[in-house]
């Protein structure tokens, strides 16, 4: 939202505040303002002069002309408006004034030495308009009428989603009142206001949705070009001048906040305005040219024969002001706020009418807008009449209960003391009634224009005495707590040691976004109805939210070996897993990757190693393959007992060179984490070891053969370590011989010879029983 | 006559134990004249025919030559251990330049590392880390933090809908009433993690970021509570002390609803381009606890009080490593996430 300072300063008298000054005062105590910028400010500097001759140049579109700037004198410039004419008076800007950010120079266009130039609306930045040069009434040699370098504050419009009073300027310039101590000038004189039947009709459906509708009908009504200095005033807060009547509405708007419409009385039928729901199937071409179909669920104005506006959004085309309008009714209502943003909504429009009502605005608002709005017409429309007195319906008022705010409960919020004549000085300053019903507690009466939504507790009122006597008068104080440890989070403990035993590993950690695309989820085999959906999506390929972490790595190592031959990285994640009926499973993984780009036998047992660091003892299982793995370097991981996570290669086909990916299901994992560890006694006789290698089909497991080995062992075994394996001649071709040490101890004694003979003898015979060949 | 004999022995066989080229060579003069055949074993048996006083006199000069060159001999030994030694050393030199195997440290990333950070820092202010889901529903979302539907707050937060009142979360925010309700009144919690907003991505706009939510609850919790506990807490994320202000700021589940600024830290104040010569930067959003989000966690606002916080993570890591693309931190780069 733009704020004029000029247009503040007019409101608060002898604001003394500059506008860099009033802006950091706003952005201090009222609203984040994102900036304050000149504007105008050649209007310190552009004259009104009169053409005295215009005159061809050759083999040009552009002419000369001379023009009286008074004082100035007379200046030739070059001109290519079409309605450079002798006789009229226009803007002259001098050499060595900014328009639009470029210097005005006195240089030579077609031959002819150009000193200055004459000015269009839209090059002074009065209005949009470019087709010719502007047509003033003025004396030569003097300022543009009314019309003044001005700046603009612009704030944040979120900072003022709570405040409906502040979309407009009267409510910012109470609020420079307030903050500077300043006396607040009401531009209303309600007594414009006749008394007397409305010679308009109104009836509301549901007083709920519109809880006020005020009206007045005017007649004599003469549309035309505003006044420059109204154009002006529009265009500097971003506001497009319409003709006089609109601008008039805008006008009003933009300074109380209260939305206005005008409809052509003439186009209306019937004597009536209903404020009721739209039909269903009910159609309206609006202003802005569309037309929209309406549903039950949005309020509409009708007359005797349908809509005739969108009600707080837009009015309708056909009852629009024109030059040939001569009645006109005005609107001025209130209207529900959830209602006017839910249709502003579903229609995708969004208006300045309706960017305020959804704020809340304040019933009270109506009247005092159509007082402003006659006093205004009069100004720009002269002999315009009004017909009747005010049509104004309204719900019954209501006036909420004062808010009791105790000083001790205020005193212990703001974190310092505070007199009592100070906060009823604050209060009263923003128009808040305030009396002591005890000693030490007042009751406050809020304004209506703060009371639609913003203020109804009194810790909102903290807000108010808080911003004014300054944030900066507060001191830091600390806190009196109890010291004691926190509640302890296992999981994220977990999760950080996960984390820095990964990266311990050489692997760096990424981020990778929720979102997949279809196409992303189907090349990993995945049904894209499986997953969560996003109803809204910026874009088709961040539609579905992710429930394998594998698409992601899998990009994150496409990508990182067009730069690297080998790398390792990691992700800690969620998957989200869709359920029917609440909130889906949130499940954290870890997958872990390792890039090589060799053909050779690649990183497997590498990954491995991780997994064997984060899970002691795990082992993997061969299963069968997912589509994106490697049929025969895939496995699941089973730590004790349980599976919890996946070891594969991708598949050729998705990655070039090898990359081999740990994905583990960390919950899971985190569950089977805590041991108990029991001190085991240490062996005090030596052990004795012994190799043996076991002749076995070529994929047979070693894993499986160490089991098998240990089970025949018995009680003594102390360890079985994997020594090598062998393929080849003297073995057939289909045969391994894989080795293994192993070493026997007992508890109480060193083991005999014998004794150890005979515990290999024993596994040599189990083997065999087996079908193993045995190399001893 | 004896005696030069012996003289004779000992100078030419300590000549030859100085002049043995190898220990092989030693060894052999060892044999030669210590041996069991060696010289001096034949020179004692000839000291069988010598008087009882001669014998005597021969055997002390003959053990003073024995141990003369047993030292000797000895000494030449240790020569030339130390010569093999100082050789195997020698051969032994390594290029300790070249590169160790295995591979090098991970990272972990900027976000995480800053996230741990806190989470010590808050912990050690006995501060309790809590998590929560990242599809949230619309309830917990908005309207248990006093946005109804209709609020036009909504607004200040695009938000990814899924469906059957589930949204992505928005902010961090929510977890103060899965905190509330777990943890009850007197309380004081963060919750660190991934949020969403349907943003167009660009150097300065994500669609994913980090927060971190801050909140306290007891007796009586006021402003200047907050005040303070803010400052220390940014003077310990950025390293120094740094000047705090507040000013008013509408967020709906805190009233009176603050952004909190610092003082700039690149110009002191006097003002720069960081701080688009204001000597402030907006850093996070913060406020006392809403009486209706009390409400919504189970707690009576007449009882208790509290604050809230929002820090962007994203945020302060950027303005920690100075990152000028916000498009870094998830793109999984590692040329970018190896310098962490
Ligand atoms: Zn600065």
């Amino acid at each position: 939202m733009k704020f004029s300072y000029n247009w503040i300063h007019e409101l608060v008298e002898g604001l003394e505040a500059s506008p860099a000054d009033l802006t950091r005062l706003i952005t201090i105590k009222t609203a984040e303002c994102e900036g304050v910028e000149a504007a105008g400010a050649h209007f310190a500097q552009v004259v009104a002069a009169r053409i005295l001759e215009v005159e061809a140049i050759p083999g040009s579109h552009n002419r000369r002309a001379v023009a009286d700037a008074g004082p100035l004198g007379r200046r030739t410039v070059v001109c290519g408006a079409p309605n450079c004419r002798a006789g009229i008076v226009t803007a002259y800007v001098p050499a060595g004034v900014f328009l639009e950010g470029r210097e005005i120079g006195r240089r030579v266009v077609d031959g002819v030495e150009s000193d200055g130039m004459l000015a269009s609306g839209s090059e002074l930045g009065i209005n949009r308009d470019h087709e010719g040069i502007l047509e003033l009434d003025a004396e030569p040699g003097v300022p543009l009428p009314h019309i003044v370098p001005d700046h603009i504050i612009e704030v944040d419009n979120k900072s003022l989603t709570h405040r409906p009073d502040l979309w407009g300027h009267y409510g910012m310039a109470r609020e420079a009142a307030a903050i500077t101590g300043k006396r607040l000038l009401d531009p209303v004189r309600l007594e414009r206001i006749p008394p007397g039947a409305a010679a308009v009709k109104v009836t509301i459906e549901d007083f709920q949705l519109c809880p006020r509708y005020s009206a007045l009908v005017f007649e004599n009504v003469t549309v035309r070009p505003s006044p420059l200095w109204l154009q002006y005033r529009l265009e500097a807060i971003g506001l497009n001048s319409i003709n006089n009547i609109v601008d008039v509405t805008n006008y009003v708007m933009a300074e109380l906040a209260q939305p206005m419409h005008a409809f052509d009385a003439d186009k209306l039928s019937g004597d009536t305005i209903f404020v009721r729901n739209a039909r269903e199937g009910e159609r309206i071409t609006a202003l802005n040219g569309e037309a929209y179909d309406l549903t039950a669920a949005s309020l509409v104005i009708a007359d005797g024969s349908g809509p005739i506006a969108i009600a707080g959004v837009i009015g309708g085309l056909d009852s629009a002001i024109s030059d040939s309008t001569t009645r006109l009714v005005l609107e001025s209502a209130n209207f529900h706020a959830a209602n006017i943003r839910r249709t502003s909504s579903r229609l995708k429009l969004r208006t300045d009418a309706s960017m305020r009502f959804e704020k809340s605005q304040d019933p009270v608002n109506t009247a005092r807008g159509l007082a402003r709005a006659v006093e205004l017409l009069e100004m720009v429309s002269p002999g315009i009449r009004l017909t009747g007195g005010m049509a104004d319906l309204a719900a019954p008022a209501r006036t909420p209960a004062p808010i009791t705010l105790p000083m001790d409960w205020l005193m212990r919020k703001l974190g310092r003391p505070i007199e009592s004549a100070e906060v009823r000085s604050i209060l009263e300053s923003l128009m808040f009634g305030v009396s002591e019903t005890s000693p030490g507690v007042f009751s406050v009466s809020v304004p209506s224009w703060r009371a639609t939504k913003d203020i109804s507790i009194k810790d909102d009122l903290v807000e108010e005495i808080g911003r004014m006597v300054g944030y900066a008068t507060i001191t830091p104080t600390a806190p009196v707590v109890p010291t004691k440890p926190p509640p302890d989070n296992p999981r994220r403990r977990f999760h950080r040691a996960v984390r820095q035993a990964v990266a311990a590993q050489g692997f760096h950690e990424v981020y990778n976004y929720s979102f997949l695309s279809e196409e992303d989820v189907r090349r990993f085999g995945l049904a894209p109805a499986d997953h969560v959906a996003v109803a809204n999506p910026i874009s088709v390929d961040q539609a579905l939210l992710r429930r394998t972490l594998i698409p992601g790595i899998w990009k994150n190592i496409r990508e990182n070996s067009k730069h690297f031959d080998q790398f390792r990285l990691f992700e800690v994640g969620v998957e989200i897993h869709k359920r029917e009926g609440g909130l889906p499973d949130e499940v954290p993984h870890l997958a872990a990757a390792i890039y090589e780009r060799t053909k050779e036998a690649g990183p497997f047992y590498e990954v491995k190693r991780l997994a064997e660091c984060l899970m002691p003892g795990c082992e993997p299982r061969p299963g069968s393959a997912r589509m994106f793995e490697h049929p025969f370097r895939a496995a699941d991981i089973v730590w004790r007992g349980e599976t919890v996570g996946r070891l594969f290669e991708f598949h050729p086909d998705f990655v070039e060179g090898r990359a081999v990916v740990l994905d583990v299901d960390l919950a899971r994992m985190e569950a089977l984490a805590p041991v108990e560890k029991r001190y085991q006694p240490v062996r005090r006789f030596p052990g004795s070891a012994f190799d043996l290698s076991v002749i076995a089909p070529r994929r047979a497991l070693a894993g499986d053969l160490r089991k098998q080995l240990a089970s025949f062992a018995g009680p003594q075994l102390e360890s079985i370590v994997y020594l090598r394996q062998y393929e080849g001649s003297p073995l057939p071709d289909d045969a391994k011989s894989v080795s293994f040490r192993l070493t026997v101890a007992a508890t109480d004694r060193t083991l005999s010879s014998e004794e150890v003979g005979a515990t290999r003898d024993a596994i040599i015979e189990g083997m065999r029983g087996l079908g193993y060949e045995m190399r001893v | 006559m004896l005696e030069s004999q012996l003289q004779n022995l000992a100078a030419s066989a300590g000549e030859r134990i100085l002049a043995a080229a190898s220990p092989e060579q030693l060894e052999a003069v060892r044999v030669e004249v210590l041996g069991r055949k060696g010289a001096i074993a034949e020179f004692s048996k000839g000291m069988g025919k010598l008087t009882a006083e001669d014998r005597a006199r021969a055997g002390r000069l003959l053990n003073s030559v024995k141990n003369e060159l047993e030292a000797a001999l000895e000494a030449r030994r240790k020569r030339f251990a130390d010569e093999a030694l100082q050789a195997r050393l020698d051969a032994e030199w390594i290029d300790v330049t070249l590169p160790a195997p295995g591979p090098r440290p991970g990272t972990l990333h900027p976000l995480t590392q800053i996230q741990q950070e806190l989470e010590d820092l808050f912990t050690s202010m006995g501060v309790a880390v809590l998590d929560g889901p990242e599809v949230e529903s619309e309830y917990n979302n908005f309207d248990a933090l006093n946005i109804p539907p209709d609020h036009p707050a909504r607004d200040m937060q695009d938000t990814f809908w899924l469906g059957e009142g589930l949204c992505l979360r928005t902010h961090t925010s929510p977890v103060q009433v899965r905190g509330m309700a777990k943890l009850g009144p007197p309380l004081r919690m963060i919750a660190p993690g991934r949020v969403f907003r349907n943003e167009e991505v660009d150097a300065s706009h994500e669609h994913t970021f980090y927060q971190l939510e801050g909140m306290m609850v007891d007796r009586d919790v006021s402003i200047a509570n907050m005040l303070y506990f803010m400052k220390t807490l940014l003077s310990h994320v950025f390293g120094r002390e740094v000047t705090v202000r507040l000013r008013p700021g509408y967020f709906p589940f805190v009233e009176p609803g603050f952004e909190l600024d610092i003082q700039c830290l690149i110009c002191g104040g006097a003002g720069c381009a960081v701080c688009k010569q204001s000597g402030w930067v907006e850093l996070l959003p913060c406020g006392l606890v809403h009486p209706n989000v009390l409400r919504q966690g189970g707690i009576d606002p007449e009882q208790w009080g509290g604050f809230a916080f929002g820090l962007g993570l994203t945020r302060l890591v950027m303005m920690r490593y100075g990152i000028d693309d916000i498009r870094h931190l998830q793109g999984g780069d590692l040329r970018f996430l190896r310098q962490f």
